[in-house]
C-alpha cells in the first residue's frame, strides 16, 4: 500500500452530491483550493439518479451534470472519486484527514473512456445505480453521464478472463492495483454526506424486501428517468406495463414503531412529481397516492399538488397498514378508508411504490466528535442564524447531512456553508 | 345531528387507563391492521376520533370495545405510539361505569385504592365474623352462597338493561330481538373464538391458554358454588371422587392461568399486558386467591377429614375471599366482560340484521 502525504488544501468537502458540488464550486470561485472526497466512482450523489425535480419538472441530470463537469474542470477544485475518508483529526491549524483511494484496476491517466472493456466483459451484475432494477458489467463506467468517465472493475465478481485487458486499446487495465492511503491537511471541512433511504424491509408489515412489485421511491425514479433501466415504466415481476399504480406515503417516516419519528420532508412532493410523470408516461393508468397529510410547503408546491389533483391523480387519506400480494404478485394494500366514517378495505394494485423516508448516512464522523441531533443528523450549532456551523470550529455542514430537505434548500445551504468556510479561512490568515 | 365538541372528554376518559390518545393523528393504521375490524364495526380509530371530539353519547352506545380482544397489533404498529389497544381496554372500563347506575364502578376506577382497601376490609370483617360465629358454618356458607347469584344477577341485569337501551332501544326506538340461526350461530362461534383470541392475526398461545384456563376454571367454581356441590365441612372426599376431580381441574386451571396472567403483567412483553390498571391486578390476584384457597381447603379435607379444625378455618378464609370478591370486585371490574362480550356480539349481529332491512 502506497502512502502519500503533504497534500494540502484549503477546504475539504466530503461528498459530491448536489450539496458538495455546489459548495466546492462556490469556494473555488472565491479563489480557494478545494478537494472533494467522494466514496462512489462518480460525482453527482443521489440527485444524478433522479428523473426530474419538483415543482418545475426540470430534468435532474440537466442541473447536476453541468455542475459535475464544472467541478471536474475547475482549476481550484480537485476531485477524488472512489475514495473514502478513514479518519479525521483536529489539529491546531485545521484538520488532518486520512483517506483511502480504492483501486479501479484501470490506469486512470491512460483511459480514454472508449468502453471497449465494458463491451468485452462477459459478467453481468446488479446495477446499484439502478437500485437493482438493471444490470451492468463487472467492468463498467458507473452510468451514462458519470464523471469522471472511468470504468470500475468489481474485483469480487471478476472471473479474471482477461477479455477487458485484451480489448483495451490503451492497455490500461491493471489487475495489480492496490488501495492508496494518503493524508490530507485541510483548514476547514464541509460535510455534505447526504442520506440513505430507509431500507425496504424496515417496516415488516409492508414486506417491502420480499414482494416483487413493491419498489422504493428511488427505484421508481429510475423507472421514470429518460436513461432508466428499461427505457419505459414496467413492473419488475413480469415486465407488464402497470395500469394501476399506488404510492404509499410515510412508508417509513413519521412512524415511531420503526424509530423514524420525523417527517422526511420530500416524499409528498416527489410522490406527486412521480405521479405526474407516470400520468404522462402511462396516460391510461390509474394512480393513487395514500397519504396521511400532504405537506406541500415550498414555493409553488401547493399549486403543484393542485395540478396533480386536476390531472386526475387520486389522493386517498389513509395510512397503509399492511401489504400482501395475490397469486399474480399484485400488491394488496390494507387501509382504513376514512371518507364517510371508517371502513377497513383491501385495495389491489399492479405496482406499489413505497415513499421511503430519509436516514442520515453516517452516525459517526471518522473519529471526530461531531454533535448529532436525536435522529442522527448533524446538529447545527446555530440553526436559525448560521445553519452551517457545527460544534467543531472549522467543520461545517450542509444539505441533508443536517436534516431532510429538498434540492433548492440544499443548494442554498451549500452556498451558505461555502461562505462560512471561506470566512473562517480568511479569519485564520 | 349536531354535536358539541368537548375537548375535555379526553381528560375524563384518561382516568380509566394510562394512555394518551391526543398523540393520535387519525391515520387509520390501527383499524386497517386489526383483523377483527369490519366495515360495519370499525375500530379503534373511529372510537379514538369520537373520544377526541368528545362524542360521549356515541361512545356510550358503542359495542366496539367489547368486540376487541386486545391482541395489541394496533399498539405495536401505531406510528404515534398512542396505544389504541390500551384505549379500547380503557373504553371497556368507561362503558362498565356507564352501564352502572350506582356509579360505584366509575368511583372505583378513578380511585382504585379505595376499591382495594374496601375489598380487604370486607375480607377481614367477614373472616372475623365467620371466626366468631359459633353455629354450624356449613349451613351458613350454604346460605351465603345462595345469595351470591341473586346479587350478581341484580347488578348484571341492570347493566344489560342499560346497555340494551343505549345500543338498541335509543337508536331504533323499539325493542328488538332475534332468534334467527344466522344471528345466533355466528354469535356462538365468535364467542368461542374470542375465548382463545383466535380472531387475531397472530395467535398468542400463552395468552389464549391462560385465558381459557382461568375462564373455564372460574366458570366451574361458579357452578360448584352456586349448586353447592362441595361441602368440605360435612363430607370427607377422597382423591378420586367426582367432586375432587372438579375441584382439581377448576382450581388447578385458575392457579396456573392466574399465575401466567400475573407473570405476563410483570414482564410486560406483549402490548396486552404492558399497562395494568390497578383493577386488573386486583382481579387477577383475587381470582388466583380464590382458586388457591379452595384447592388448599379441599386438599386439607382429603388429608385431615371434614371435622379437622384447620379445614374449617381454611374454608372460612375461602368463603371470606369470595364475599369480598362478589361484593366489591365482580360487579365493578372486567369480570363482567364474561357476560358483556357475548351480549355485545349478539347485539352487533342484531344491529347488522336490522340495518340490512
Amino acid at each position: 500500500m502506497t502512502q502519500i502525504t503533504n497534500n494540502i488544501t484549503d477546504v475539504l468537502v466530503i461528498g459530491s452530491g448536489i450539496a458538495g458540488l455546489q459548495s466546492a464550486l462556490d469556494i473555488g470561485d472565491s479563489g480557494y483550493n478545494v478537494t472533494i472526497i467522494e466514496k462512489s466512482p462518480s460525482t453527482g450523489g443521489k440527485m444524478i439518479s433522479l428523473s426530474k425535480v419538483f415543482p418545475t419538472l426540470d430534468c435532474a441530470s440537466c442541473i447536476t451534470t453541468p455542475k459535475m463537469a464544472a467541478v471536474l474542470h475547475h482549476p481550484k477544485v480537485k476531485t477524488m472519486t472512489y475514495t473514502e475518508v478513514k479518519a479525521i483529526r483536529k489539529i491546531s491549524d485545521g484538520f488532518e484527514v486520512d483517506v483511502e483511494k480504492k483501486p479501479r484496476y484501470v490506469i486512470e491517466e491512460e483511459c480514454i473512456s472508449c468502453k471497449k472493456c465494458e463491451e468485452a466483459c462477459p459478467v453481468y451484475l446488479d446495477d446499484e445505480f439502478e437500485y437493482g432494477l438493471g444490470v451492468k458489467k463487472a467492468i463498467s463506467i458507473p452510468f451514462t453521464n458519470a464523471i469522471p468517465q472511468l470504468p470500475v472493475l468489481t474485483e469480487s465478481k471478476c472471473i479474471r478472463c482477461g477479455a477487458c485487458a485484451k480489448a483495451c486499446p490503451k492497455d490500461c487495465i491493471d489487475f495489480l492495483q492496490e488501495p492508496v492511503s494518503m493524508t490530507i491537511k485541510a483548514k476547514a471541512i464541509i460535510a455534505a454526506t447526504g442520506y440513505e433511504i430507509v431500507p425496504m424491509g424496515t417496516k415488516k408489515e409492508y414486506s417491502g424486501d420480499t414482494l416483487l412489485n413493491v419498489i422504493s421511491s428511488l427505484q421508481s425514479e429510475r423507472l421514470l428517468a429518460p436513461h432508466g433501466p428499461y427505457g419505459k415504466v414496467l413492473r419488475p415481476s413480469d415486465g407488464k406495463i402497470p395500469d394501476n399504480i399506488a404510492y404509499v406515503q410515510c412508508a417509513s417516516s413519521r412512524d415511531k414503531s420503526i424509530d423514524v419519528p420525523y417527517c422526511s420532508r420530500v416524499c409528498c412532493m416527489y410522490a406527486i412529481k412521480q405521479a405526474m410523470l407516470l400520468a404522462g408516461a402511462l396516460p391510461l393508468a390509474e394512480i393513487t397516492i395514500y397519504y396521511m397529510d400532504i405537506r406541500a410547503f415550498g414555493k409553488g408546491y401547493e399549486q403543484f399538488y393542485a395540478q396533480a389533483r386536476a390531472m386526475g391523480i387520486c389522493f386517498v387519506k389513509a395510512k397503509v397498514a399492511k401489504i400482501s400480494e395475490d397469486t399474480e404478485h399484485n400488491p394488496i394494500l390494507r387501509i382504513d378508508r376514512q371518507e364517510d366514517g371508517s371502513k377497513p378495505q383491501d385495495q389491489t394494485h399492479d405496482l406499489v411504490i413505497l415513499s421511503q423516508g430519509i436516514l442520515p448516512t453516517r452516525k459517526d464522523f471518522f473519529g471526530l466528535d461531531v454533535a448529532l441531533n436525536e435522529y442522527g443528523f448533524i446538529q447545527s450549532a446555530a440553526p436559525t442564524l448560521s445553519p452551517a456551523l457545527t460544534n467543531i470550529d472549522g467543520f461545517f455542514v450542509c444539505g441533508v447531512a443536517r436534516g431532510p430537505k429538498d434540492i433548492p434548500d440544499t443548494i442554498m445551504e451549500a452556498g451558505s456553508a461555502a461562505m462560512e468556510a471561506v470566512n473562517y479561512i480568511k479569519g485564520k490568515m | 345531528m349536531s354535536l358539541k365538541v368537548d375537548t375535555g372528554f379526553i381528560k375524563k376518559i384518561k382516568k380509566y387507563g394510562a394512555f394518551d390518545i391526543s398523540a393520535c393523528f387519525n391515520c387509520g393504521n390501527c383499524t386497517a391492521v386489526c383483523s377483527l375490524s369490519k366495515e360495519d364495526a370499525s375500530f379503534p380509530r373511529k372510537m379514538i376520533r369520537l373520544a377526541q371530539i368528545g362524542a360521549e353519547a356515541e361512545i356510550s352506545s358503542s359495542l366496539e370495545p367489547w368486540l376487541c380482544t386486545y391482541c395489541g397489533e394496533c399498539s405495536t404498529t401505531c406510528p404515534r405510539q398512542a396505544y389504541p389497544g390500551e384505549f379500547m381496554m380503557s373504553l371497556r372500563r368507561f362503558l362498565i361505569s356507564k352501564y352502572d347506575v350506582t356509579k360505584i364502578s366509575s368511583f372505583f376506577y378513578k380511585f382504585p385504592f379505595i376499591q382495594n382497601i374496601l375489598a380487604l376490609l370486607v375480607f377481614i370483617v367477614s373472616l372475623g365474623a365467620f371466626i366468631s360465629y359459633h353455629g354450624d358454618f356449613a349451613v351458613l356458607s350454604q346460605k351465603i352462597e345462595v345469595i351470591f347469584p341473586f346479587y350478581i344477577s341484580l347488578a348484571l341485569l341492570s347493566y344489560i338493561f342499560i346497555m340494551y337501551k343505549r345500543v338498541i332501544f335509543d337508536k331504533y326506538k323499539k325493542v328488538l330481538v332475534s332468534f334467527k340461526m344466522k344471528t345466533i350461530l355466528p354469535t356462538i362461534t365468535q364467542i368461542l373464538k374470542q375465548i382463545m383470541f383466535a380472531g387475531c392475526t397472530e395467535l398468542d398461545l400463552w395468552r389464549g391458554m391462560a385465558h381459557v384456563l382461568v375462564m373455564s376454571g372460574y366458570l366451574l367454581t361458579l357452578v360448584i358454588s352456586v349448586f353447592h356441590i362441595l361441602e368440605p365441612l360435612t363430607i370427607h372426599y377422597n382423591w378420586l371422587s367426582l367432586q375432587s376431580f372438579l375441584v382439581f381441574y377448576s382450581t388447578g386451571a385458575i392457579v396456573l392461568g392466574g399465575l401466567s396472567m400475573m407473570a405476563r403483567r410483570t414482564i410486560k412483553k406483549s402490548p396486552s399486558s404492558m399497562f395494568s390498571h390497578s383493577s386488573d391486578w386486583l382481579f387477577v390476584l383475587t381470582i388466583f386467591l380464590i382458586g388457591f384457597s379452595l384447592l388448599i381447603t379441599h386438599l386439607a379435607n382429603i388429608v385431615m377429614g371434614p371435622q379437622a379444625h384447620g379445614v374449617e378455618m381454611l374454608y372460612k378464609i375461602n368463603v371470606a375471599i369470595e364475599v369480598a370478591w362478589i361484593l366489591i370486585i365482580v360487579p365493578f371490574t372486567k369480570w363482567i366482560h364474561l357476560f358483556f362480550r357475548p351480549i355485545a356480539i349478539y347485539l352487533q349481529h342484531l344491529k347488522e340484521e336490522r340495518d340490512l332491512v
